[in-house]
């Protein structure tokens, strides 16, 4: 396998290497005069491969390689004083539509210091770029499209929101109001969800900052002395799915709720403590406040205690309601793999 | 779409509509009045509800055009509370800059559907809210804001 030192032979091995590459590849002296080329190249830029040995890289074709600053870099390249890698140049050909290049060049190294020659591969991108443009553009639109529907959900929340509160300033019944305050909470703790889904973008919500949102939210509607009532949320660095999410909010909502009716009757002050813990797959989330206590009130079935029922239910979890002495605690508990085969009826 | 007259057939709240002369009848105690800007008639009326509530006088707006032309009209406007997207030619954000250039003195609450862009293009000192808000909460805002103006015109 001799690679003669005559002028201008190359070993053959180097020569079809190069017009077997798969990415197209020009193999050019120090004056950048082709010594030949991949038929890749010839392919890829309509190049008659029979025409382009021995000629000047910028004669080839009809001329359009005879780029002033892709020619300065690949001299500089044989020089050595330059590199060029990933460099972006188009390609302009009469009739035809610009294409964009990727450039790499190189000085082959084959052991041969007396003459220098050239491996420049050329990438073709245009199709490349396309698509990763087209991929960008879907994906604007896409969030566009989401900040939109937030945006309208958001609007029709308000107009729930507004409808409610008007009715409750109008009713006459204190019972009707009350029910009207509640689920004006109801919507406004939904509301809370769709906010943090809008802010963060994922499907994922933090529980430490949507009951610490949802909290403030329902002090600001619901408690109208704050040095006599406090809500305090005290949660780990859970992350949960957003429906999930929406279950343990309402259960919020609705034990909260029932805290602040029940718990502090006379001005009695105190506080309500929300907590959520988990551990593996299996979580607690509890309700705690220093009132007053069931004492015998116990079991009412009112439309709050129905909602937590059934959102534990959907969440296989159990409620257990404890004296806390004083005050209640309401505890909503998930083991790992409890018996899955929840009846289905209600 | 502008101004309802009394959507609200049933029960008309006292004082609740652009009633200058009623609020002047209880003239010792002059209440601060509030402009709400907002295109959606029933989110407008609510707005108009929890302010008349609050103890306030209530002016309304569907869009910043009409905002401009009650502010030049009267001049005891103290607070501005307006939605962001309206139809028109200023949304709620140029509408906040307008006036916070020509008319300082005016508190601003600004609230929108679109929480995540707009906080950070208000002027200095307005307040945000994303929707949608508690009551409670845009009321005890104006609360806070109002504060001073009122027991400066109390004493």
């Amino acid at each position: 396998m001799a690679s003669v030192s005559a002028s201008h032979l190359e070993a053959a091995s180097t020569l079809a290497v190069v017009v077997s590459s798969n990415e197209p590849l020009l193999f050019l002296t120090d004056d950048l005069r082709v010594i030949v080329v991949s038929a890749s190249f010839c392919r890829t830029f309509q190049i008659d491969p029979a025409t382009v040995s021995g000629k000047l890289l910028s004669e080839i074709g009809a001329g359009e390689w005879d780029m002033p600053k892709l020619n300065s870099l690949l001299q500089a390249t044989a020089a050595g004083s330059a590199q060029i890698e990933a460099y972006e140049i188009d390609l302009k050909r009469a009739g035809q539509k610009i294409r964009q290049l990727v450039v790499n060049a190189r000085v082959l190294e084959d052991g041969d210091p007396d003459r220098t020659r050239l491996l420049v591969a050329v990438a073709d991108v245009t199709d490349a770029r396309a698509d990763a443009r087209q991929k960008d553009d879907l994906i604007r639109d896409k969030a566009i499209l989401m900040q939109e529907v937030q945006h309208r959900v958001a609007n029709s929340l308000q107009i729930i929101a507004s409808v409610l509160m008007q009715s409750a300033r109008r009713v006459q019944s204190e019972e009707a109001r009350g029910h009207l305050h509640d689920a004006h909470n109801r919507v406004m703790s939904i509301a809370a969800v769709q906010r943090h889904l809008a802010k963060s973008g994922v499907e994922n919500v933090s529980l430490q900052t949507y009951f610490t949102q949802l909290s403030d939210s329902l002090g600001a509607s619901m408690i109208s002395d704050k040095d006599r009532l406090s809500i305090v949320v005290s949660v780990d660095d859970s992350v949960v799915k957003s429906d999930i999410s929406i279950s343990l909010g309402l259960i919020v909502t609705e034990l909260v709720i029932n805290a602040l009716k029940h718990a502090f009757p006379q001005e009695r002050s105190g506080k309500i403590s929300v907590d959520y813990r988990s551990h593996g797959q299996e979580w607690t989330l509890s309700v705690r406040d220093d009132g007053v206590g069931m004492g015998d009130s116990a079991a009412k079935a009112g439309l709050g205690t129905g909602i937590v029922e059934a959102l534990a239910r959907n969440l296989q979890s159990d409620i257990s309601v404890t004296d806390a002495n004083p005050g209640t605690l309401v505890s909503v508990t998930h083991l790992a793999d409890v018996i899955d085969n929840v009846p289905a009826a209600a | 779409m502008t101004t309802p007259k009394s959507a609200d057939a049933g029960q008309p709240l006292p004082n609740a509509k652009l009633g200058p002369a009623q609020a002047g009848d209880i003239a010792a105690n002059r209440k601060a009045v509030i402009l709400i800007v907002e295109d959606n008639a029933i989110i407008r009326m609510g707005a108009v509800d929890l302010v008349v509530h609050a103890g306030y006088e209530a002016l309304e707006a569907s869009n910043a055009e009409e905002a401009i032309r009650l502010l030049e009209a009267r001049t005891d406007i103290v607070l501005v509370f307006t939605d962001v997207g309206m139809p028109g030619t200023m949304d709620g954000i140029k509408l906040a800059h307008h006036i916070r250039n020509r008319w300082p003195p005016v508190k601003l609450i600004v609230a929108s559907g679109r929480s995540i862009i707009e906080q950070s293009r208000l002027p200095e000192g307005s307040h945000f809210f994303p929707k949608p808000y508690s009551d409670g909460t845009i009321v005890e805002q104006m609360r806070r804001m109002l504060a001073p103006i009122e027991t400066r015109q109390e004493s």
